[in-house]
Formats: C-alpha cells, sequence, structure tokens
C-alpha cells in the first residue's frame, strides 16, 4: 500500500485509473478477483498462525506439570496427563483440535474452566474498548500535531514535533504505561493506579441486566455520572499509553502527506490566487492527508493489540492481552489458542477490509 | 474522490465528536468512591479487600490451589473445620463426628440446614460431594486426597458413614477440612462433571458464612452474609466484602496505601511489606504460616550418592549435614524476605501440634546460628575433602521474585565457609517439575502449602518410600512410623510419634528445611480482627473482618 502524497488535487479523475484499465481486461486483475484472492489468503495466514502456536505451546510443557508440579509424585502427574490426553502423539490431538475448531468449538481452559468463547467475549470487548480509546488518543494527537508540523515545516515547533513522535513509536510501551502511572497516578494521585473500574462501580456495572462488556456503554446505562467518569478516568492512562504509540506514526504520516500536498499544483494555484496559509490547510491540505492513515490502520490495528498485551497487564486493564499473558504461564494451550486464533482473524480480517477500501480508493494497488 | 472528501468530514466529525465527548463525560465524573458505592450492612461497613490470589475454578472438584479454595472457605460448608485461633478440627455443620468402627467414620449434621436458595442441605448433599468428587478426579483437582475414602453412605437426612479403606485414619478428620471437604448442593452442581463458575453463583448454592453476590472470575467478588449458616465459625462481623483481584502486587500495594483497599492478603513482596509498616494509615499484622521452604537431596545424585561414581551413604549424609551447619536462617529471613519468613528448623511448621525444632539443636552451633567449625569437622571426620563441588538448583518464576536472592545468599553462605563450591543454577518452572524428578538435579529448591492443618501433612508426602519428592529417601524405620502416626487414636501418643519422626529425618536430612512463611495481612487503620483469622489453620476468613 502506497503512503505517498497525491499529487493531483480532490477529486480530479485518477490518470491511474487508466493505466490500471488494460490489465483489468487483459489480464482479469479486476476489483473482485483482488478482493477474492485477498480473502482467501486469509486462510493460510491464520492456518500458519494456529499450527506454530500449537506446536510452540506443547513444545514447552503442559498445564498440569506448570499447576502441580511441586505437589504430585511423578507417577501421579504421568497419570493425570494421560487422562488429559496431553501424551498422546501431538499430530493426534493436533487433528482434533483442527476438526473442534471447524465446528466452533474452541474448548473450555485449562487453568480456569471457562468455555474459550466466553473468554474471547468477556475479555474482547475490553481489549476492544482499550484500542477504541487509543485510537481516539492517536488521533487526537497524531493528526492535529502532523498538521501543525507540516504548516511549521524545518521550524521549531516541526523540530521538536518530529522528535515528539519518535519518541511516541520508539519507546516501549509498557515503559510509557509505567512512566505515566508513576507520575500521574502514584506521585501526583490524579488518576487511578490501575484497574478498569473502582471496586465500587465494577459491581454497579455487574448489576445490569446484559451488561455489554464496554465499561463506558455500561456505565452510561446505570445513568450514574460518578460511574461514567471513573470510567472514564481508568481509561485515560492506558489509552495514552497505547494511543500514543499509534500517534507517533499518525503524526509522521499526516506531516509527510501535507508537506506534500501542500507541494502540489493546486496549492500552488490557490496560494497565487491569494488563498491564506491557514485556509489552504484546512481547505485543501488536511483532507487528502488523511487518506494514508486509513491504509496504516490496519497496520496499527496488529500494532495495538500486540501493544494491548503490554499494556494491560501494566494497568491490569483486564482484556484479551492481560488473559493471554496470563495463560500463557499456566501453559493453558487451549486458550492460548483460542485467543491468539481471534487476533489473527481480527488481523486479518482488518487488512483485509483496510486493502479493499485502499483499492477502491487508490485503483494502483491491484496488481 | 468526491467519495474520500466525505470520508474524511466524516471522520473529522467523529473525531471531533468522541474528543468532545470524551472530555465533557471526563470533566462531570468525579470518579467513584470504591468503598461509598456499597450500601452499609448491619454488621459494619462494608469491607474490600484486595489480593493477587488466581481462582481456577468455585467448583471444588475441579481446583487445587490457595486462590480457589480461599472463595470455597467462606461460601460452602465443611463437615469438619478449624476454629478461629486453632489447626485442629472439630465439628463445622456438623453436630458430631466419630469413628463408629475402626473402618466408618460417621457424622451427624445439624438438623434444618439450608443452601442460600432455598434447597434443604442433607445428607445426600454430602454424599453426592464426595461421590462426584471421586467420579470427576478431575486432573485439577484435589481427589488424590481421598485416598482412603471407600464409599460414602447416608442412612438418614442427617446422617453421613464414610467407609474408609484401612483403619483408625486420624488423618480423615483433617481431610474433610480441606480443599476436598466443601459441601455442594446436588440440585446444582454436575454429578460427572466440573460445574461452571457462574451455574454455581446463579444457582447460589452457597452455604458458609457468606454467598456471592457478584461474581466476575479473577476480577471481583461481592460477599453478603448469610444468616442460614450455623456452623462452628459463627455469623460474620462484617455483612458485605468485596474481594479485588489483582495481577501486579505493585497495583495491590499502591491502592492498600492510598485507602482503595482495606485489607490486602496474599501477596504483596517483602519490600513492599516492609515498606508498608512504616505507613501511618495501614497496620502489618502477622500470624504463622503453612508455607515451607527447603533444600531437598536427590540421594542418588547429590555428592556421593548411591549412583555417583564414588558413591558413599556416610560421606553423602556428611555433605548434607554440613549443609546444615551452614545455613544462617535467620539472615535469609531477615535480609530477603524482611521478615515476612521466619527460620524454620523442622519439617512440621511452627504452629501445628506436635511441631518441634529438632534441626536447631543438632545442627550449627546448637542455638540456630550456622557453625563452619562444625561442618568442617563433620566433612573431615567422614573422609570428604573440601570443597566439595554442590550443583543447586532453583526455580525463578515459582516461588516468587525473591528466589534468586535467597539462593545467591545460601551460596554465598555455603562458600564462605570453604567447605563447598557452588554451581547455582536456575530453572523455568515446568522443565524444572520435570527435571528434579528425573535425577538431574543434586539438590534443589522446594516449597510447599499444605491441604490441611496437621503435621501428617508435611510428613507423608514427603518421607514415605514413595513420595513426591522422588529423592530416592527410604527409611523402613521412619515410614513405618509415619504410617503408624495416622492411626493412632491417641493423640498424646500419636504426637509423641510425630516428634519421634521429626527426630528421626533430621537425622537423616532427606530435605533441609529453612524457611517458613508467616500469614501477613495489611490493613487499614480501622480495620479489626485480622489477627484473629492468621492462625495456624492457614485459612484467611472474611468473617471475622470488621471496619470503622
Amino acid at each position: 500500500m502506497s503512503t505517498a502524497p497525491s499529487t493531483e488535487a480532490p477529486g480530479t479523475p485518477a490518470p491511474t485509473a487508466t493505466a490500471v484499465a488494460p490489465r483489468r481486461s487483459g489480464g482479469g486483475g479486476g476489483l473482485g478477483r483482488y478482493i477474492v484472492v485477498r480473502f482467501l489468503l486469509i486462510i493460510p495466514t491464520i492456518f500458519i498462525l494456529v499450527t506454530t502456536v500449537f506446536v510452540v505451546m506443547r513444545a514447552t510443557g503442559d498445564p498440569i506439570t506448570a499447576a502441580l508440579g511441586g505437589r504430585l509424585t511423578p507417577d501421579q502427574l504421568q497419570q493425570r496427563i494421560h487422562e488429559a490426553g496431553y501424551d498422546r502423539p501431538i499430530l493426534v490431538q493436533y487433528v482434533e483440535y483442527l476438526g473442534d475448531l471447524l465446528h466452533g468449538d474452541f474448548g473450555t481452559t485449562l487453568s480456569d474452566n471457562r468455555p474459550v468463547t466466553e473468554v474471547l467475549t468477556t475479555f474482547g470487548t475490553a481489549t476492544l474498548e482499550l484500542a477504541v480509546y487509543a485510537l481516539i488518543v492517536a488521533f487526537l494527537v497524531g493528526i492535529p500535531f502532523g498538521l501543525l508540523a507540516a504548516s511549521r515545516r524545518d521550524r521549531l515547533p516541526d523540530a521538536v514535533l518530529r522528535v515528539f513522535a519518535i519518541l511516541c513509536y520508539a519507546t516501549p510501551v509498557f515503559f510509557a504505561g509505567l512512566l505515566l502511572k508513576l507520575v500521574f497516578s502514584v506521585s501526583l494521585g490524579w488518576f487511578p493506579v490501575a484497574g478498569r473500574a473502582s471496586t465500587g462501580t465494577e459491581i454497579e456495572l455487574q448489576t445490569l441486566d446484559n451488561p455489554s462488556g464496554f465499561y463506558l456503554i455500561d456505565a452510561f446505562r446505570t445513568g450514574d455520572p460518578d460511574a461514567v467518569g471513573d470510567v472514564l478516568m481508568h481509561a485515560v492512562l492506558p489509552a495514552v499509553a497505547l494511543g500514543l504509540l499509534t500517534a507517533g506514526v499518525f503524526l509522521r504520516l499526516v506531516r509527510t502527506n501535507v508537506i506534500g500536498t501542500l507541494s502540489t499544483g493546486y496549492v500552488t494555484a490557490a496560494r497565487s490566487r491569494g488563498v491564506r496559509e491557514g485556509r489552504l490547510l484546512r481547505k485543501h491540505a488536511w483532507r487528502p492527508a488523511l487518506i494514508p492513515i486509513i491504509t496504516v490502520i490496519g497496520l496499527q490495528v496488529a500494532l495495538l493489540l500486540s501493544g494491548a498485551v503490554l499494556t494491560e497487564t501494566t494497568f491490569e486493564w483486564k482484556g484479551l492481552g492481560f488473559q493471554l499473558a496470563h495463560y500463557l504461564q499456566a501453559r493453558d494451550f487451549v486458550a492460548v489458542q483460542g485467543i491468539v486464533v481471534l487476533i489473527a482473524v481480527v488481523v486479518a480480517l482488518t487488512n483485509f477490509v483496510v486493502d479493499v477500501i485502499a483499492a477502491l480508493i487508490d485503483p494502483r494497488v491491484r496488481y | 474522490m468526491v467519495s474520500v472528501t466525505r470520508s474524511g468530514r466524516r471522520f473529522a466529525a467523529a473525531t471531533a465528536g468522541a474528543a468532545a465527548l470524551a472530555l465533557v463525560l471526563t470533566a462531570c465524573g468525579g470518579g467513584s468512591d470504591d468503598e461509598g458505592s456499597s450500601d452499609g450492612g448491619s454488621s459494619g461497613a462494608p469491607i474490600t479487600i484486595g489480593t493477587t490470589d488466581k481462582i481456577t475454578s468455585l467448583d471444588p472438584a475441579g481446583s487445587y490451589d490457595n486462590g480457589s479454595f480461599a472463595v470455597m472457605n467462606q461460601v460452602y460448608p465443611f463437615l469438619m473445620n478449624t476454629p478461629y485461633g486453632s489447626p485442629d478440627v472439630e465439628p463445622d455443620i456438623a453436630e458430631s463426628a466419630e469413628f463408629t468402627s475402626p473402618t466408618e467414620y460417621t457424622v451427624k449434621l445439624k438438623a434444618g440446614l439450608k443452601w442460600a436458595n432455598g434447597n434443604a442441605l442433607t445428607s445426600s448433599d454430602v454424599k453426592f460431594s464426595f461421590d462426584r468428587m471421586v467420579k470427576i478426579n478431575d486432573p485439577n483437582g484435589p481427589a488424590s486426597l481421598l485416598y482412603n475414602l471407600d464409599s460414602t453412605e447416608a442412612p438418614d437426612d442427617t446422617t453421613v458413614v464414610f467407609h474408609l479403606k484401612s483403619a483408625d485414619d486420624q488423618v480423615f478428620p483433617q481431610i474433610l477440612s480441606s480443599p476436598v471437604g466443601p459441601i455442594v448442593d446436588e440440585d446444582v452442581f454436575s454429578p460427572d462433571a466440573v460445574t461452571p463458575d457462574q451455574e454455581i453463583v446463579d444457582g447460589d448454592a452457597f452455604a458458609g458464612q457468606y454467598a456471592i453476590t457478584s461474581y466476575k472470575q479473577n476480577d471481583l467478588i461481592a460477599y453478603e452474609a448469610y444468616p442460614g449458616y450455623k456452623g462452628l465459625l459463627g455469623a460474620p462481623k462484617t455483612d458485605k466484602v468485596n474481594v479485588k483481584y489483582y495481577d501486579e502486587a505493585s497495583n495491590l500495594k499502591l491502592d492498600t496505601q492510598e485507602g482503595n483497599v482495606d485489607v490486602a492478603f496474599r501477596s504483596l513482596s517483602s519490600t513492599d511489606i516492609d515498606d508498608l509498616r512504616g505507613n501511618d494509615k495501614v497496620k502489618v499484622v502477622e500470624g504463622p504460616g503453612g508455607e515451607t521452604r527447603y533444600i531437598t537431596f536427590n540421594f542418588d545424585t547429590q555428592p556421593f550418592g548411591a549412583k555417583t561414581d564414588d558413591a558413599d551413604p556416610a560421606k553423602a549424609l556428611a555433605v548434607r549435614q554440613a549443609v546444615a551447619d551452614l545455613i544462617d536462617r535467620d539472615e535469609i529471613a531477615d535480609q530477603v524476605y524482611k521478615g515476612t519468613y521466619t527460620p524454620l528448623y523442622s519439617f512440621v511448621p511452627e504452629g501445628l501440634t506436635g511441631a518441634t525444632e529438632p534441626l536447631k539443636t543438632m545442627y550449627g552451633d546448637g542455638q540456630g546460628k550456622p557453625d563452619a567449625d562444625k561442618a568442617k569437622s563433620t566433612l573431615a571426620d567422614a573422609g570428604v575433602t573440601s570443597p566439595v563441588t554442590l550443583d543447586l538448583q532453583y526455580s525463578n518464576d515459582h516461588y516468587g521474585p525473591s528466589s534468586a536472592d535467597e539462593y545467591a545468599l545460601i551460596k554465598d553462605q555455603l562458600e564462605k565457609s570453604g567447605l563447598f563450591k557452588v554451581n547455582l543454577q536456575t530453572t523455568e518452572w515446568v522443565q524444572y517439575s520435570k527435571d528434579r524428578t528425573a535425577d538431574v538435579y543434586p539438590a534443589y529448591q522446594l516449597g510447599w502449602f499444605p491441604d490441611y492443618s496437621d503435621a501428617d501433612n508435611y510428613l507423608t508426602p514427603f518421607f514415605l518410600k514413595e513420595n513426591f519428592l522422588a529423592n530416592h529417601y527410604d527409611n523402613k524405620a521412619v515410614n513405618d512410623e509415619i504410617l503408624q502416626q495416622a492411626v493412632t487414636k491417641d493423640p498424646d501418643a500419636r504426637t509423641k510419634l510425630i516428634e519421634k519422626i521429626q527426630d528421626d529425618v533430621a537425622a537423616d536430612l532427606s530435605t533441609v528445611p529453612y524457611l517458613q512463611g508467616a500469614q501477613v495481612a495489611v490493613v487499614g487503620k480501622d480495620v479489626e480482627g485480622a489477627k484473629d483469622t492468621l492462625d495456624a489453620s492457614f485459612k484467611f476468613r472474611y468473617a471475622a473482618l470488621s471496619k470503622g
């Protein structure tokens, strides 16, 4: 996918359309074929990931030894492993697992006896909520600062913001999280240390009929402004820690694209007609500069999900990332496989959707 | 491209809207008070407890861990239980419990017992509970503790007869108070499978001091006093208790010192506890703990072990004795654990009936301190040339973050005498568990947390010929004594036997115990009662706590 700035004005018929047309008629490389190929590629991607996780998890031990290795005799331990079927040939276990997966049966976690589907829905909403907050932070920080940096190109604000952007995506997310927690929770006491809500609010949310698991929505449903405020206060630091990671990328992207757009012919023409720089930026430059952001959101989703593991652990945000770390430690094959499959599907589908959108926007990406 | 322009506009509008919403909501919300949101009960203000425990399952058949058992102790009835302040069991929801023949243990339930859901609690529930435990035999469950149970009978609504495989099993009453002992509601629990937590909560299948009113696994549990409990422990001092589950001890510590948590129990780090001792807002309350730490010797592969090239039982014993002479328990307890662990000089921890301190007098300076001269002469007398090379292994991820410091200090203590050259090695737990029973480690770290508060639980699993250590220790006299104590009906005679076993094992040194974990709770200044429940039963009961 291209992130190069467009050299044409918004609304200008793209010369690329005519460039692509002969390929479509000659080689069958139309949008439909592109979508089908992209969709089919999801299957091997997920298959490879599932297989890798399956093999790696079994190579690193079993959940029974992890839980009871310090209490049982070797014979008792072996008997339990045998009863659980973990001593069967790995191929047999793998085929059985794939069969269950194809039937939509993700199994039950080994370490805390919960249906994996329940784990995915319960904790998936928490992760989704955090990802949404993080994206909001990324947009709120990345886009305005990107515009500002572009409008002050090669001056002090630009230099400062470029360094800021590098710091944002170069700083490990757990370090940023710990730093934010140390300063704003421990030292200043402005925000809660950890969790998604205070104990009282959590209990209040649990009394709702059919809670969505999306705490902000549930807090609104309680009609209690304190609960809403409490949920938001708990979200601020995790959202900032995770959001800054993406904000740095957005900032650089917007800056580069706006600078590119400001040097295009139609902006030069507008400038020669006496349009002020501020208006040029607002009316002509920033909208096309946002297009590449759509194309990188797919990549950012993967980044956000991997960052969520560390962010959720740092802030005890009990989402999929938090649970994944817990289940990995417990060698809970079933849970880890279920979570990884879900993450793989989400990332693959997001990339698929983004690729399709990108292809619709810019036909040059259709090969 | 026009559509893109529209998209950009919609996107900008959505972003601005979300931002405005977040700001407005943040401004209007002032955060909710943890304690303030719950209504106070008639028996004192609600209490919030914080813990890093993990719950595997609320079903007793599906879990065998401290976190799950901690919940069960609050919500399920037991036939036998330990009263506050004692490690010895008494009837709980039972009126009486006794051996009616050498292989029959008969329990009479109190009349009129009910579950929180209104179901009658009868002997049929008891029979159901033990039958399903044996039938399910879950790999994560404690069914193996029922090794001596042959069958369970319920001749009438209030009578239960346990038929035992071997006669006069004095440990059986303790087993009834262990993780295998919670009684469950036969109308809610599955007879042949582990029941999901939510089904248990929805079925209100509780009859202990508390019932669970709200449950989110490993996140938050809300308890409310159950007035139908008629057992040994009495009514709770506090009607409402909330337990918040943390992953990181550091977050638990911060919330404790901020007052968001009234009671922090299991497991703050020793450094955090030491830090909180100086905090005016909290009190650090301690009690005897059942957790022990010890070095295990593999009798085949330790220096001069039975399967080494220079095998010599006398020299091997001298090596173990020298280690026991050199370990400075006070130094480890103070420097590494800041007093949250205490020196342990026996195999049965202090506080339990029959516990003695044979290692204090037999090794070191006879007062519990190390003695390098004695170790030197022990090795010399046995003809062992020093320094002895000792490969010592510990787990870096199972016994807490201080294990590395703990074993670095032990290495230092052994080496500074000039008698040992210690090769300290560490392995991740799952591999460690396999290696230690495959004779890979000549000497290695282990810890133990009891299933029940009886000396037997610190002897039988360790020093019978077939033991979980799998370290090839085999002393027929000790083996027979351990089997004998388990069936000795006279309490005094049994205690004497337990004392003798400790002396005999101390002479053999299959393991060298060195630390006993204290139970530590950090509580707010206005919280009372923690001391009452930090006893040698090792069961932390929320019902003992009160606030304000």
